[in-house]
């Protein structure tokens, strides 16, 4: 290999480095298969209302005594919650989709920042900086287990109920009549939604995570005709957005999440301008 | 021979509103008939009940001598709205191959594609199969969607105001295959519409509706009493036989 190679490639020489390339690839995929449902059924900001939710949801594990790395277990089931909540309202109020995340997700932040400061003088303190914009750099072994474990999910039940989670995407009630359980489908999505944006808020933060579900489909879906042609763009450049980001970030010393979301917004702004009329 | 639609003394309620109330009447097996009367009458909301998508609230609705959920299969529906999703990468032959396979056809297997093909082809639009949906006239989404409705074989097939926002063109067209799909006597067919000369040209029965049913016999006794009521149709030539006027 010549030296520039060897020189881009010598980071992976480096653990934390392997372990922040498998997180982020893996992430960069699995939000971006979901994004193709998500992006198609306007639901763009649900998954940064999710992201805000999970704060709420770590801070709760702060609370309760987890150490930071462990918190997630408890944000977990608590953002999962939090998107079956806002699908109730959804389906169940005249309200449309973006009001009930609106009123979810500043619930759940305001809850966040209160149970914070419930927190005994005695805690450790918290590293909110961290918390808001991540570090994928950071991502310990057992951190990437659990990323590897709710890829592994995300994807089997995609895999399952991507056709019909397609057909409700294309007219509820007409696939509601061939038989597909819309109603169901559409709490499982956002489920779904729930566990990759917990998982995402430690790579790249709260603030930053929906972008690996929203960029790359919204992308993809500028450029393909066919939606098995636009999951398999999206999820390749999920994939390479995240890996040239975080090589970038780290040859030039930059912050890596930013690097990655600017990678990825840097393709949709070439889509937009090269794709077909 | 068991009835395609039995409703009797059928009631829904939307919101707290009775929108139909004990409407009894009855379309067999091979029959055309259409269900006509004012807007806000219920038509529509009778044939979503039809397939199951509200429920009634007293009284019952068979449909080809099961309820609404259980015939589904075997009841081809074309909207009056079409609802789908616009932005969605849908090409015609997956629109129609979703309605046989029950989901999305990611890849799509060579009978499938036939049946499609086969299904367009009866309603004349064998050269959309390949088509994406989202750059169809309104006259061509018609027959795309009369197109799915007929792919499963379906035993009864229920049109709601099939031709509302089609040129008079497309809407003749449109109203012609429907009185060829009705002369094969293979299936039975409601119709809702506002168009009085296709009532008077297709239906054996017309069934007039406004909240309850207040008439029920041959296009002619219904649309003449209906007439005499101050009309619910389109057009002014309200005997024409011409398939031109709004549906």
């Amino acid at each position: 290999m010549s030296d520039l190679g060897d020189a881009l490639l010598a980071p992976l020489g480096q653990a934390f480095v392997v372990r922040a390339l498998v997180a982020g690839t893996v992430l960069g995929a699995t939000g971006a298969l979901l994004g193709v449902f998500v992006v198609q059924r306007g639901l763009g900001l649900l998954s940064d209302g999710l992201a805000h939710a999970t704060f709420g949801g770590i801070a709760l594990g702060l609370l309760v005594g987890a150490s930071p790395d462990r918190a997630i277990l408890v944000a977990l089931p608590f953002t999962v919650a939090i998107a079956l909540g806002i699908q109730y309202v959804r389906r169940n109020t005249s309200l449309a989709g973006d009001v009930a995340t609106g009123v979810f997700f500043a619930v759940s932040f305001a809850a966040g920042i209160l149970l914070l400061g419930l927190r005994g003088p005695s805690s450790p303190p918290v590293n909110v900086e961290g918390l808001l914009f991540g570090s994928l750099l950071a991502v310990s072994p057992d951190g990437l287990v659990v990323i590897l474990a709710v890829a592994a999910l995300v994807a089997s039940v995609l895999a399952a109920i991507g056709p019909r989670l397609a057909y409700a995407t294309f007219d509820p009630e007409l696939a509601e009549l061939s038989g597909v359980k819309v109603a169901a489908l559409e709490y499982v999505l956002l489920a779904l939604t729930a566990l990759v944006v917990v998982v995402g808020v430690k790579t790249v933060g709260v603030v930053l995570v929906s972008a690996f579900v929203v960029i790359p489909a919204a992308t993809a879906n500028l450029l393909g005709t066919r939606l098995p042609a636009i999951a398999a763009t999206a999820v390749a450049l999920g994939v390479l957005g995240t890996a040239f980001g975080l090589f970038a970030s780290y040859h030039l010393n930059v912050a890596t999440g930013a690097t990655i979301i600017l990678t990825l917004g840097a393709g949709f702004f070439l889509a937009l301008v090269f794709r077909r009329r | 021979m068991t009835a395609a639609i039995r409703a009797e003394g059928a009631s829904v309620v939307l919101g707290g509103h009775t929108v139909l109330r004990d409407v009894s009447f009855e379309v067999e097996h091979d029959e055309f008939a259409c269900l006509v009367g004012p807007n806000g009458g219920g038509k529509t909301t009778f044939v979503r009940a039809a397939i199951g998508l509200v429920p009634t609230a007293t009284g019952r609705i068979e449909v080809l001598g099961r309820s609404p959920e259980e015939a589904r299969r075997r009841v081809g529906y074309v909207p009056q709205l079409k609802g789908f999703n616009r932005s969605f990468p849908a090409r015609v032959v997956e629109v129609i191959a979703a309605n046989r396979t029950g989901g999305w056809p990611l890849r799509l297997p060579a009978a499938e594609r036939e049946a499609a093909r086969a299904a367009l082809a009866r309603v004349g639009g064998e050269r959309l199969l390949e088509a994406r949906l989202a750059g169809l006239s309104g006259g061509e989404l018609q027959r795309v969607f009369l197109a799915r409705a007929l792919v499963t074989g379906p035993k009864l097939l229920l049109l709601d105001e099939p031709t509302a926002g089609v040129d008079v063109r497309g809407r003749a067209e449109f109203l012609e295959l429907l009185a060829g799909i009705a002369a094969s006597h293979e299936l039975a067919v409601v119709l809702v519409t506002h168009n009085a000369a296709a009532v008077r040209r297709l239906a054996r029965r017309a069934i007039y509706v406004d909240g309850t049913v207040l008439a029920w016999g041959t296009p002619d006794d219904v649309l003449d009493r209906e007439w005499e009521r101050g009309g619910a149709f389109s057009g002014h030539d309200h005997a024409s036989h011409s398939l031109c006027e709004d549906a």
